[in-house]
């Protein structure tokens, strides 16, 4: 019976050992924790370009799709003799620049469809900081273009305060658009003009916020901020539930009632 | 109110006192094996339960004692198992509030009223599971047998309410309801539609079948031992007639699971793509193709299991010649469902490789290639069995000829459809090749139904070659079976990985964020550690709680000279 008792211990073992050695000789990926991307006034195009390629390759996780060509285009190299996207993106759209079109590419992954591809990507500025965000752009640019992202393009920074890169937020991020409380920044930052438009600048997706202080109390624009659910303007009910819920997370308390108290004096 | 609520969240952004540590593995490897051991004694002794009751139901309406028989022999099983489910559900618990105590403060504000519903219902299976066990020979005849199966029936309704509710709290980590933001109060959050999430129903129903598999594979592991333990004919034909009805059931489900996995799957896309693209293209891509290994493992040993058991069927012979040929497309189908696609590669890698996949290989790594090698896989392994089930027999209604010639047609129809919408899916959008897999899909599963329908009309009266010769079965069939069981357990620990896994750094996704210094993901190579660390202790208990009951009662199987088990001459299990 021993003898049984042994093989099957040996079987038992030499199962395991086996599953286990080659779940270990496959390529090691582990899924990091966001980590703070702080970039000073002074940053050079090419620490935006190290900063974003480290973004594209890690956190953005967007090889998963856009390697060369499979599941969404080619980024990097060639896409169908147009070539890597730093040449094609001034281009793709009229009117747009390259850092225009890529930020709302990122921004609105869904405005921009190229023929033969599914509308599968998400919001990266939902996943990203602006910090990520604009390094990723000045790092595709890099890509047979010319980098023209500069510090004046990522929001304020407070160097007291380094900006959270932790994608959607969280509990444990620090504050958002680096503790500025400048709305115009916070604003910025957040992406708010992606959707809605504001004192003449921004998109028309969602309610243009030019009059919302003559709509919403400061009580009402902060709990829409905090919960987007909980209210939905008329007329903008196809779009209930777009609106990220994270921003309260992302800002601290002053940054949040700078913001508020902004949008409130806009009768 | 605004104060409030900044207090609030300044109050969420402090991890102090948050996170516990524990020595040597830390927390989250201590949180890891409890919750992983705790499933699978759950996972089995809630999969049991189901087909014990089936099993004597078929004692009861079929009359045939040597299934009653079988029945207590599974529940006796699960006694034992009870008590060490019990103890690390409380392990789990006692870490979790020890270790993770703000996140379990949070879960228990959200659905504590669930929790004492949980606990009181445990109570109630115990019970029921008690009575049904000790009354077994009390309640033997007549009516009071039918009160004994109600009482099965019974426990397997608490056992199933008991998993709904636990899912519950895992699901809804994954998938809270869109309206709940961090700054949600827990204590505001209506319970019912905490537990009504997205991939609530999905994961019930895809567990309620992997527990019926798991359950399977761990008694025919159990069977396969007392087997190689046996000291006589009959008890050796008992054990081996246990082991065969264990991996019936085992393999059955596992047919039907990829199905609920789909479902599952589709569910974690429709609530949020990027969690979704994680899982399947993202850092876990090649947790699929470590799947896809396990898979193959155990459709080629299930398989084998049934070729060599064919060896004590006696006119099994004219069959033997074609398992090279099944052998043949189920090693084919194996490798193309392991071909890797799209892999996570940075941008040097990719440049290296000249792109994401492989100019030849790639083709046969897409969905397209592997959903058609899949159905092919499930359509041959029925195949094996269909002749495993014919092997003694000989029909004998006078339309056994076209019957049969409908068989084949039905397999070969099948077989074509599977691979029409297979190439096809290469010249079509990825939204329209979904929609194809639910056709292959449909043909295999049409193709089972009716040739099964068909081969038991057929069967009626059938001729029989002689009886099987239950017992002759060689010592590596029986090894098979545990490497089966060990399979089965190693995927569970795999999956769960990969479902928890998705959620990466967040402990409620989007909602509560896991601010420990373990809330990286890891990587296969650490999981697949842990994984069979969980399966090993696992399998060691659950020998041990074998071994305790064991010595607590001898075997249910009575060498009464009769035919049970041993000597007789009919198919059983199916």
């Amino acid at each position: 019976m021993w003898a049984t008792n042994l093989k099957v211990v040996a079987i038992v073992l030499g199962t395991l050992a086996l599953y286990t050695l080659i779940a270990n000789k496959i390529p090691q990926v582990e899924s990091e924790v966001p980590q703070t991307l702080t970039l000073g006034a002074n940053v050079t195009p090419e620490q935006l370009v190290a900063a974003g390629e480290k973004v594209f390759n890690g956190i953005g996780g967007c090889t998963t799709c856009h390697g060369l060509g499979t599941r969404a285009p080619n980024l990097l190299t060639d896409e169908k003799g147009t070539g890597a996207i730093g040449v094609r993106c001034g281009k793709r759209e009229a009117g747009k620049t390259c850092k225009q079109y890529l930020y709302e590419s990122l921004d609105q992954p869904t405005a921009y469809i190229v023929a033969g591809y599914q509308p599968i990507m998400p919001v990266m500025t939902k996943q990203l900081s602006p910090q990520q965000v604009w390094a990723v752009i000045a790092f595709l640019e890099s890509q047979g273009g010319t980098v023209d992202v500069s510090a004046s393009d990522i929001p304020a920074t407070s160097p007291t305060s380094p900006t959270s890169a932790g994608g959607a937020g969280g509990a444990g991020g620090a504050a958002f658009a680096g503790g500025s409380t400048d709305p115009k920044a916070i604003i910025q930052a957040a992406g708010c003009l992606a959707c809605h438009k504001l004192d003449g600048q921004g998109q028309v997706i969602a309610p243009d916020l030019t009059h919302v202080g003559s709509r919403r109390s400061a009580e009402s624009i902060r709990r829409k901020i905090l919960d987007p659910a909980s209210s939905t303007a008329k007329g903008y009910e196809r779009l209930a539930g777009i609106m990220p819920k994270a921003f309260g997370t992302m800002m601290n308390a002053a940054q949040l009632e700078a913001l508020v108290q902004y949008l409130a004096a806009h009768k | 109110m605004t104060e409030h609520l900044l207090l609030g969240l300044q109050a969420a952004a402090d991890t102090t006192r948050a996170y516990g540590e524990f020595p040597l593995i830390g927390a989250r490897a201590a949180v890891w094996i409890a919750a992983e051991v705790h499933l699978m004694f759950a996972a089995f002794v809630l999969g049991v339960p189901m087909f014990a009751v089936v099993a004597e139901a078929i004692g009861i309406f079929g009359k045939d004692q040597r299934y009653d028989r079988l029945a207590k022999e599974f529940t006796r099983l699960l006694l034992v198992a009870y008590s060490a489910t019990a103890i690390w559900g409380a392990v789990l618990v006692f870490f979790l509030a020890t270790l993770y105590p703000k996140f379990w403060a949070y879960l228990t504000a959200v659905f504590g009223p669930s929790m004492w519903a949980y606990a009181g219902l445990f109570f109630c299976e115990s019970f029921t599971l008690y009575l049904y066990y000790y009354g077994w020979d009390r309640w033997k005849y007549g009516r009071p047998k039918l009160g004994h199966w109600s009482l099965g029936l019974l426990l397997n309704l608490w056992g199933t309410i008991v998993m709904f509710i636990a899912n519950s709290w895992l699901t809804y980590m994954m998938t809270p309801p869109r309206d709940i933001t961090p700054t949600t109060d827990p204590a505001t959050i209506k319970l019912w539609h905490a537990i009504a999430n997205a991939t609530w129903m999905p994961i019930n129903v895809h567990r309620l079948i992997a527990n019926v598999v798991f359950g399977g594979a761990i008694v025919a592991a159990y069977a396969s031992y007392r087997f190689l333990a046996a000291k006589t004919d009959e008890e050796r034909a008992h054990y081996d007639w246990m082991g065969y009805v264990g991996n019936f059931i085992a393999i059955s489900a596992l047919i039907v699971l990829p199905f609920a996995g789909y479902w599952l799957g589709r569910e974690i896309y429709q609530y949020d793509q990027s969690m979704g693209i994680t899982m399947m293209g993202g850092f876990m891509s090649w947790l699929w193709v470590i799947q896809a290994f396990l898979i193959a493992v155990l459709f080629l040993t299930g398989n084998y299991y049934l070729w060599i058991g064919m060896g004590r069927i006696p006119g099994a012979e004219r069959f033997r010649p074609y398992t090279k040929y099944l052998l043949i497309v189920l090693v084919l189908g194996a490798i193309v469902w392991g071909t890797p696609h799209t892999m996570i590669a940075d941008s040097k890698e990719l440049t290296a490789m000249g792109g994401s996949h492989h100019p030849f290989l790639g083709a046969l790594g897409v969905m397209s290639a592997k959903n058609t090698a899949v159905n092919l896989m499930i359509l041959t392994t029925f195949l094996s069995f269909l002749l495993y089930r014919r092997a003694n027999t000989r029909p004998v209604v006078p339309w056994a000829k076209s019957g049969t010639m409908i068989q084949g047609a039905m397999f070969a129809l099948a077989a074509g459809v599977v691979l029409f919408y297979g190439i096809r899916g290469y010249f079509v959008e990825a939204i329209v090749r979904i929609g194809f897999s639910v056709y292959q899909v449909l043909a295999v599963l049409g193709c089972i139904v009716a040739v099964t329908v068909i081969d038991v009309l057929m069967g009626r009266g059938a001729q029989s070659l002689g009886a099987i010769q239950w017992g002759k079965m060689p010592p590596r069939s029986q090894y098979a079976l545990f490497i089966l069981a060990v399979t089965f357990t190693w995927l569970m620990g795999l999956m769960g990985f990969a479902r928890s896994g998705i959620r990466q750094y967040w402990h409620v996704w989007q909602v509560v964020q896991d601010t420990s210094k373990y809330a990286a993901t890891p990587a296969l190579g650490y999981a697949s550690k842990m994984i069979s660390l969980c399966v090993l202790i696992f399998l060691t208990l659950v020998g041990f709680v074998f071994w305790l009951g064991g010595l607590a009662e001898k075997s249910t199987f009575v060498a009464t000279g009769d035919r049970e088990g041993g000597g007789g001459g009919r198919h059983v299990g199916h």
